[in-house]
């Protein structure tokens, strides 16, 4: 962080918090975000409400952004929406932009532990009891889809014309028809979803990339909920399939919640805070959608360093995760010929 | 005529020295970087290993399956297309030449992904 960039945010820090003074003595680049950029800051407040030490997390725009994601005073919203609602994510303090920072971002509230699956995975002592855990997550996703469109503060998010999942159809769509080269086992995957999109009798708020990878823990249990980007009016049980979709276990296949629990510890919590029992042919359904969805993220992801615009290696490489998500894909649909 | 070892061979080389004499002695955060590179060493070996063979094969099976000739890139967006019609809804011959393609293409991304499927897929493997 440039000299100047930490005055400017001592002197918006100072003026949010009514302090007379802010001092920040550690900015720290955090590793991960291929969208956004995050930074760590550990600042003295001399006066005010949050008089002491504040840690907390800068997130601002990365140099490119995929074009879906919402900007971050969209996200900053959304923060304060589900902090309202009662799930667990890091408060949302202040919104500032690019007059200060060079680039729009807001200030959060830094949660304790690690967001990184592979540690979650291997280190069976992060999180606490697993199941737990688990159960968890489900109670979360839970109190997200209590909320209901219309909400102040969130006219921004599209109101789907089309169910949610036949939504999600158009819009793959529409990217692979601009893009250079052609995706059969998508298309026969998009084919199944059409085919079988089931109706969505209510819109709710939805994270939509609920995995893990995106939640934070340390040794006792959750901290935060992460990365809410791709927030929103969706089927409840996108987040679900997002959840409990193969691609996204880590490795840790048999454990099919996330790679650390099992499905009917999630759906055990997701039943005891909203009343309704997911069924798991439903969820099954956007398990394939999750995977199809996946891969199109990763093709524009790839893009970006194929393009020459963002050259990174862990960009390329994500380009190389679609074959498998397509293996996967036609398993699924009954298109596996072995 | 190349100098001997050729491109497949220095990349196997190299990936060892990569994996076994310095990816233990990079601290933690620089560990995931260097497990990437071996990542991306594995691909280009594969795909030079392989050659052009396969690319052909896939050609060769959708002019086949959709009876018309093209390069590889059309070929495939005409099957894209016409799965999307519903020209292949139920199509076992569709299937398995969807199937197969994308069997290869993971052998050469992801070859460790094929061992949770099928026995005969995974045989194929080279690690």
């Amino acid at each position: 962080m440039r000299e100047e960039q930490r005055t400017a945010l001592e002197h918006f820090l100072a003026a949010r918090a009514g302090a007379n003074e802010v001092r920040i003595h550690e900015a720290r680049l955090l590793s991960g975000g291929a969208i956004q950029e995050n930074w760590s800051l550990s600042a003295t407040v001399t006066g005010g409400r949050h008089e002491g030490v504040l840690e907390c997390v800068l997130r601002s725009d990365a140099p490119s952004a995929v074009a879906v994601s919402h900007s971050r005073a969209q996200e900053f919203a959304l923060l304060q929406v589900a902090f309202r609602a009662g799930v667990t994510v890091p408060e949302p303090l202040w919104l500032g932009d690019a007059s200060v920072f060079g680039r729009d971002f807001f200030v959060m509230r830094k949660a304790k532990g690690t967001a990184s699956g592979y540690r979650l995975v291997k280190e069976p002592g992060l999180g606490g009891d697993r199941e737990a855990l688990t159960e968890r997550l489900g109670e979360e996703l839970a109190r997200l889809h209590a909320i209901r469109p219309p909400v102040d503060g969130l006219s921004f998010l599209r109101t789907p014309t089309l169910p949610p999942a036949l939504q999600c159809v158009k819009d793959s769509r529409e990217f692979l028809d601009g893009h250079r080269a052609a995706f059969p086992a998508l298309e026969w995957g998009l084919r199944w979803l059409e085919q079988h999109a089931p109706a969505t009798p209510a819109l709710v708020l939805t994270h939509r990339d609920f995995r893990t990878g995106n939640y934070m823990v340390d040794e006792t249990g959750l901290t935060a909920v992460l990365d809410w980007e791709f927030a929103a009016w969706s089927d409840p049980l996108e987040d679900l399939g997002w959840f409990c979709a193969r691609c996204w276990r880590f490795g840790q296949f048999d454990k099919e919640a996330g790679g650390i629990g099992s499905r009917e510890a999630l759906f055990r919590g997701y039943e005891r805070v909203s009343g309704r029992r997911p069924e798991r042919e439903a969820v099954s359904y956007w398990e394939v959608l999750a995977h199809v969805r996946w891969a199109v993220i990763a093709l524009q992801q790839g893009e970006r360093h194929v393009s020459g615009q963002e050259p990174s290696l862990e960009l390329a490489l994500t380009a190389h995760v679609v074959p498998e998500l397509e293996l996967e894909v036609l398993r699924m649909t009954g298109g596996r010929h072995a | 005529m190349r100098e001997c070892p050729d491109g497949i061979a220095l990349l196997v080389i190299a990936r060892e020295v990569l994996r076994k004499e310095l990816l233990p002695l990079l601290p933690g955060d620089k560990a995931y970087a260097a497990l990437m590179v071996a990542n991306a060493m594995g691909i280009a070996e594969r795909q030079l290993r392989n050659g052009e063979g396969p690319q052909r094969e896939e050609q060769q099976a959708l002019a086949d399956l959709l009876g018309t000739e093209g390069t590889l890139a059309e070929l495939n967006r005409e099957f894209a297309a016409r799965i999307r019609r519903g020209d292949f809804d139920n199509d076992a011959e569709a299937r398995r030449v969807l199937w197969e393609s994308t069997v290869q293409r993971v052998r050469e991304s992801a070859p460790k992904a094929l061992a949770a499927y099928s026995p005969s897929a995974a045989r194929h493997v080279l690690v």
